[in-house]
């Protein structure tokens, strides 16, 4: 009996209730009915139903009214109005009060019996997309654990071996090797540094950087950033420009965590332009912003992937010399920008290129 | 300083572990290993030691918190000074909440974060053994 889907009618006139139960017959359906509002409201609480058929003009309280406290009861029942006078504008309130759709009286039994259907379908795409999101909740943590444990582990194991190799290689290693081992340290801290602000971003506390916020140069911020990505861009036969103001005032932030976001957005940059291509990075101070935007002339992006840019794991193409892309570099960016107070904005046209945009405010400690 | 201090590390991960003592070898220490709680607390029941150098998320958790709470409870053993090590800050924040840098399992104990550079790790060591033995000491 759990199978049948349950409908509930609430209708003051009788033989619309007798002729819709009558018409759901032999249905997959356990249907109930109610006379009034109240009667209704109540039996939505306690018969739980999918979908609820609800009368727009009700001696008692009237349909609207039904409809609200229904929503408050659970957002995810599908109310579906009937209405005797059909007028766009009582449907229209309707829906903006949270019905699903609307009929018109009369209506004949296929079209009561396909609306049915219809409100049947969206009720369970409503728990779908629950499911789904309660699931998505659950991998992003399940994923901070496993990259908290599973990724980390085996890198610190490797780092603490290297450390303990820079030791007791001290006497045979030539300078040159002793060179590569303090790279390779370099490296690996590098990626265990990424992969907690991942972690940090996975898990959904990066405001958590707030408590170690301090005015913070931006200049120094995004050379670094730009030193850090300067072999890969040689490779690639790219010019990294920057022009930036001298005289901005600090930020309130945190460096560490600046310069990723910085790293993120120049390397994206160099990732999608073609060799020979420039890439260009500006910051100037606007009154109480610094604007810093990040400007290719490589693939660009096409319309449609646009809204889709920010979000986690929407695998960007691959570059212009195969890199990969992890799908999490610009959202991780995102919120780093927007635990800063600032904002990250992109324009692009596929094949012309893309730029960036970064705008922070200005630390307020110099303007009291 | 270091000569004849006799130092035990609890961890499940050999690897790290190899790391780790190569380095505490090098500085002259004694250094015995237990991969799990259990040969863990055997050893330190057996064998008195001048530190212990705890991991806390072995096998299917954080079974190094079980390590240390018994620890706590065993008077002798409490005053050895612990060292603990973990693979990352944020797993102590919410395992202690409220105290996640410094978690005072025991009276001498401090917490650094996997992988540890090897000067602040011999730093950490002797200052954690010498500060057992002043405690001892005016005791």
């Amino acid at each position: 009996m759990d199978d049948l889907f349950k409908i509930l009618i609430i209708d003051d006139e009788e033989v619309v209730l007798d002729s819709c139960t009558m018409i759901l017959e032999g249905g997959n359906y356990d249907v109930a009915t109610a006379s009034n509002g109240e009667l209704g409201v109540e039996l939505a609480q306690d018969f739980q139903p999918g979908l609820i058929f609800v009368d727009l003009k009700m001696p008692g309280i009237s349909g609207f009214e039904v409809i609200e406290r229904i929503n408050a009861i659970d957002p995810s029942i599908v109310v579906i109005v009937i209405t005797g006078y059909a007028t766009v504008s009582s449907a229209v309130d309707a829906m903006k009060r949270g019905a699903y759709d609307f009929l018109p009286k009369p209506f004949t039994p296929d079209e009561f019996r396909l609306i049915t259907q219809r409100g049947v379908e969206k009720r369970t795409l409503v728990l779908e997309t629950q499911a789904l999101r309660r699931e998505k909740e659950a991998l992003r943590e399940q994923f901070a654990a496993i990259v908290s444990h599973e990724l980390r582990s085996p890198l610190g194991a490797i780092q603490q071996n290297l450390f303990a190799l820079t030791i007791d290689l001290a006497e045979k290693l030539t300078d040159d090797q002793k060179n590569r081992l303090d790279r390779m340290k370099v490296r690996i801290d590098d990626l265990l540094k990424i992969i907690s602000t991942w972690l940090r971003a996975i898990s959904g506390d990066i405001s958590q950087i707030r408590d170690s916020f301090k005015p913070t140069d931006l200049n120094t911020v995004i050379l670094k950033a730009v030193e850090s990505l300067q072999i890969q861009a040689t490779r690639k036969d790219i010019e990294i420009i920057t022009n930036i103001i001298e005289s901005m005032n600090p930020v309130n932030g945190d460096e560490v965590t600046l310069t990723e976001a910085m790293v993120n957005l120049i390397g994206n940059a160099v990732k999608y332009s073609r060799g020979g291509s420039k890439v260009e990075v500006q910051a100037q101070q606007e009154g109480d912003k610094i604007v810093i935007s990040v400007i290719d002339s490589g693939v660009g992006i096409a319309r449609e992937d646009l809204p889709y840019l920010f979000d986690s794991f929407t695998i960007g193409k691959t570059g212009t010399a195969g890199e990969r892309s992890s799908g999490i570099g610009l959202s991780v960016t995102k919120r780093i920008i927007e635990a800063h107070d600032g904002i990250l904005t992109v324009e692009s046209e596929p094949g012309k290129g893309s730029i960036f945009r970064i705008t922070l405010p200005v630390t307020q400690a110099d303007l009291i | 300083m270091s000569a004849g201090k006799k130092l035990l590390i609890i961890d499940d991960d050999p690897d790290f572990v190899d790391g780790i003592r190569s380095i505490l070898l090098s500085a002259k220490y004694e250094v015995d290993v237990a991969y799990n709680p259990k040969d863990g607390i055997k050893a330190l029941q057996t064998n008195p030691y001048d530190l212990l150098l705890l991991d806390i998320m072995m096998g299917r958790g954080a079974e190094g918190v079980m390590v240390a709470r018994k620890i706590r409870k065993d008077p002798k053993l409490r005053e050895t000074p612990v060292l603990i090590i973990t693979g990352i800050r944020e797993q102590m924040a919410f395992l202690f909440p409220g105290q996640a840098v410094h978690p005072h399992f025991v009276p001498v104990d401090e917490l650094v974060e996997k992988p540890v550079e090897p000067q602040l790790l011999l730093e950490k060591v002797s200052n954690l053994i010498k500060t057992a033995e002043e405690r001892k000491a005016k005791a």
